[in-house]
């Protein structure tokens, strides 16, 4: 497969500046201010109906902003050339391709209707071979599960080797081995130089992404690492000690007043507790130090990490809580 | 340039793909109306409808002969069920539908005539579509003038034989004139020459009662017949007439279908979601779709047309560039309708509502049954804006008169055809433009 070319320049090949998008009323998008920087893989997370598809509406070109600064690849999107648009895949969030035509037919119509030269049978078969669908071409679109479906408009979106892909829940409706084989494959592409926007609402995909931003009721909360996200939802990070004995309340009382401890200490059982630490890799040895002095025998003590679906939930929580 | 070709392809494999994958579609189309045609020209043959006639008269000796021989001269139209006495009866049969039609003969006819009025002859039927009416009341005016003439003629024939004797009178008058010429003085000039012209008009006169003897009383009472004849010289069937009608409209309405059903479905699909933020515009989509669907619909057209005139031996007595012409203008400018339909339809059933409800008003309007110089002058103007109207004008034209197109049908079916192609780029880039 021909890949895009990510020179390593530096640089975000998408920027906004206090995006808003309204509908009368209704405030879809508020003041979306961020930047994604080329070569990355941008998980854009959040709740159905948060605001995830019309950002990637008016990244797209499909709106126009209300208010504030879009610049897609260097460019407003409402100005795009036909070239500007050539660099761009967009996968919709449904299947929109044909059900009377095979999975061959379908991905020849996207490959013409993006201007791609009539000499490409190689490349639609590397394509089809990719998402695992080579068996399937001369199947009807109407009779693929919906797994084959998504892999089908992937590489439709795929077809003319854009340089930036807008990814519009990619793996929604799907199970969570397909789930894994998707975020495979954008990986893949991400090592061939394409830049990745990946909107989801499964939160447990933040993992798999460079940088997140989380999105709630049209506002961008913030744009964090995974690891990140999960140091600002807990305020540090989380590690859980387990011992042989039970740890007393004054222990525990203890516990928390230690300066490299962030937080109150969150108790699993007798036995175990989780403690919120500024610096995991710091704070371990220290942790253990102090069992050591409290005549505390250590079964284990490990950082611990969370499920993003806890994160989020923490992060929505304190932002709820701070509005 | 190159993608522009690109782009446009894309919509014409997929379509035709589309649209060959299903076989039992395109058997359909193409001999649903070969058949429909067929059909037709079964049910229609080339007949008047027979009316079953009976007729009232209280004395029916008098007037059997009459009857007999209307009957007779009118086969095709009429099928004598025989007279009744009682008018009552006859209507009766009449309501009943045992009989199409009941004449009633007034009693003494002659005797009203001989007072100098007029004799009343009553003809019932039980129609209520205008065109049957119409039809009857041609049969009862055929009817009456052949009665009338029936009447004349025996006048006529009376009046012959009665100027037998007349024409003894005037031979004998013309012989005593002669005698009288031959004794009047040679100088009496004035009364030689009154004599000599009183002998020859009596000479003129008998000459002028031998011709009339001689005619036929038939050819007295009518002397004219008429002949009429058609500039191609080809008596139609109802199935020749109608043919180039039923195609013009089939293909109206299959390219407004086909049209009609294609954006608005990829809307509801939401591609066009992807159409709006990928290097393809209105104008690509748009030539692409109209170029797939004239490709399809002019090899359907062409392979209806073939077996119309092969298998139905429909005449095609102009030439067919003329004929390929005016169906791509139909063509073309049907699909402009099926887009613009396509644009403003919310959902496929708004769409085919309207394609309905354009092939109801084309059926109506567009001079399929109903000539066009008929209808009243506003109304006229729906009918000039349906593609039908050019359609069935053109193709008559051209398959039964042997014609080109008329210059302004032709023109004004290809300008609406540009009018909409630009109306429907119109719409469609507002549809894929930025919102």
């Amino acid at each position: 497969m021909n890949t895009t070319q990510n020179n390593g320049e530096a640089g975000n090949i998408v920027e906004t500046q206090g995006l808003t998008k309204t509908f009368g009323e209704d405030v879809a998008v508020q003041s979306l201010t961020m930047q994604v920087p080329k070569g990355t893989i941008f998980g854009f997370i959040g709740p159905s109906g948060c605001g995830k598809t019309t950002t990637v509406r008016l990244l797209t070109g499909y709106y126009k902003p209300t208010s504030g600064q879009v610049s897609v690849l260097g460019k407003n999107p409402t100005e795009f050339t036909k070239s500007d648009q050539e660099k761009i895949g967009y996968l919709i969030q449904h299947f929109v391709l044909y059900p009377e035509l095979t999975v061959w037919e379908n991905l020849n119509f996207a490959a013409s209707f993006y201007g791609v030269s009539p000499f490409r049978r190689g490349r639609l078969n590397k394509l089809l071979k990719f998402v695992e669908l080579a068996e399937d071409k001369g199947k009807l679109a109407s009779n693929l599960s919906g797994g084959m479906q998504r892999r089908l408009s992937l590489a439709a979106t795929l077809v003319h080797n854009p340089e930036l892909l807008f990814l519009d829940e990619p793996t929604g409706g799907i199970d969570p081995i397909l789930r894994r084989k998707f975020w495979d494959y954008f990986k893949e592409l991400q090592e061939q130089g394409h830049s990745l926007f990946v909107t989801t609402q499964y939160v447990g995909e933040a993992a798999y992404c460079d940088v997140v931003g989380v999105m709630y009721e049209g506002r961008l909360l913030m744009i964090e690492t995974p690891e990140g996200l999960r140091r600002r939802a807990f305020g540090g990070d989380v590690i859980g000690i387990r011992t042989t004995e039970a740890i007393r309340f004054e222990q525990r009382h203890l516990l928390a007043e230690l300066p490299f401890v962030r937080s109150k200490v969150k108790i699993i059982n007798d036995q175990e507790i989780e403690v919120i630490v500024d610096e995991a890799n710091t704070a371990t040895p220290s942790l253990m130090e102090w069992c050591q002095a409290q005549r505390l025998n250590v079964e284990t003590i490990e950082e611990k990490s969370p499920p993003f679906d806890d994160v989020f939930v923490k992060l929505i929580e304190k932002e709820t809580a701070h509005v | 340039m190159f993608k522009f070709f690109i782009r446009i392809s894309s919509f014409l494999n997929k379509e035709l793909t589309e649209i060959f994958r299903q076989p039992r579609l395109i058997l359909t189309l193409v001999l649903g109306p070969f058949l429909i045609m067929f059909l037709f020209g079964l049910a229609y043959p080339d007949q008047n409808r027979k009316l079953r006639t009976t007729f009232v008269v209280s004395d029916p000796e008098a007037f059997q002969n009459e009857m007999k021989a209307f009957t007779e001269a009118y086969s095709s139209a009429v099928i004598n069920q025989g007279v009744e006495t009682d008018k009552e009866l006859a209507l009766a049969k009449l309501a009943l539908n045992q009989t199409d039609l009941v004449i009633v003969i007034p009693d003494a006819p002659f005797e009203t005539i001989q007072n100098n009025q007029q004799a009343e002859l009553e003809v019932y039927h039980n129609e209520v579509d205008p065109f049957q009416t119409g039809y009857i009341q041609t049969i009862a005016g055929i009817y009456v003038g052949e009665v009338n003439s029936r009447i004349l003629q025996n006048i006529a024939e009376q009046g012959q034989q009665d100027s037998g004797s007349l024409q003894s009178g005037l031979e004998e008058a013309i012989a005593k004139t002669q005698s009288i010429r031959q004794v009047v003085p040679a100088a009496d000039v004035n009364t030689a020459n009154q004599v000599e012209e009183l002998e020859k008009t009596l000479t003129d006169l008998h000459a002028n009662l031998t011709t009339f003897r001689s005619l036929s009383s038939g050819i007295v009472v009518n002397p004219f017949y008429v002949k009429v004849n058609g500039l191609s010289g080809i008596q139609f069937s109802v199935n020749n007439f109608f043919a180039p009608s039923v195609i013009a409209l089939l293909l109206q309405h299959l390219s407004i279908t086909f049209a009609s059903l294609s954006i608005v479905r990829e809307r509801r699909s939401g591609i066009m979601e992807l159409f709006r933020v990928a290097p393809i515009t209105a104008f690509e989509t748009l030539i692409g779709k109209y170029v797939s669907y004239l490709f399809f619909e002019i090899i359907l057209a062409g392979v209806i047309t073939a077996l119309a005139i092969w298998g139905l031996h429909i005449p095609l007595l102009g030439h067919w560039q003329n004929y390929a012409l005016a169906v791509i203008a139909l063509l073309f400018t049907s699909l402009g309708v099926g887009f613009l339909i396509s644009l403003i339809s919310q959902t496929d059933t708004q769409a085919v509502q309207y394609s309905m409800l354009l092939l109801l008003a084309s059926i109506f309007f567009s001079g399929f049954f109903l000539d066009l110089r008929l209808m009243a002058k506003p109304i006229t103007a729906l009918a000039w804006s349906l593609p039908a109207t050019y359609g069935i004008r053109m193709l008559q034209d051209i398959m039964l008169r042997g014609a080109s197109a008329a210059p302004f049908v032709l023109r004004g079916i290809l300008l609406i055809g540009v009018a909409l192609f630009v109306v429907d780029w119109f719409l469609l880039r507002r549809r894929m433009e930025t919102a």
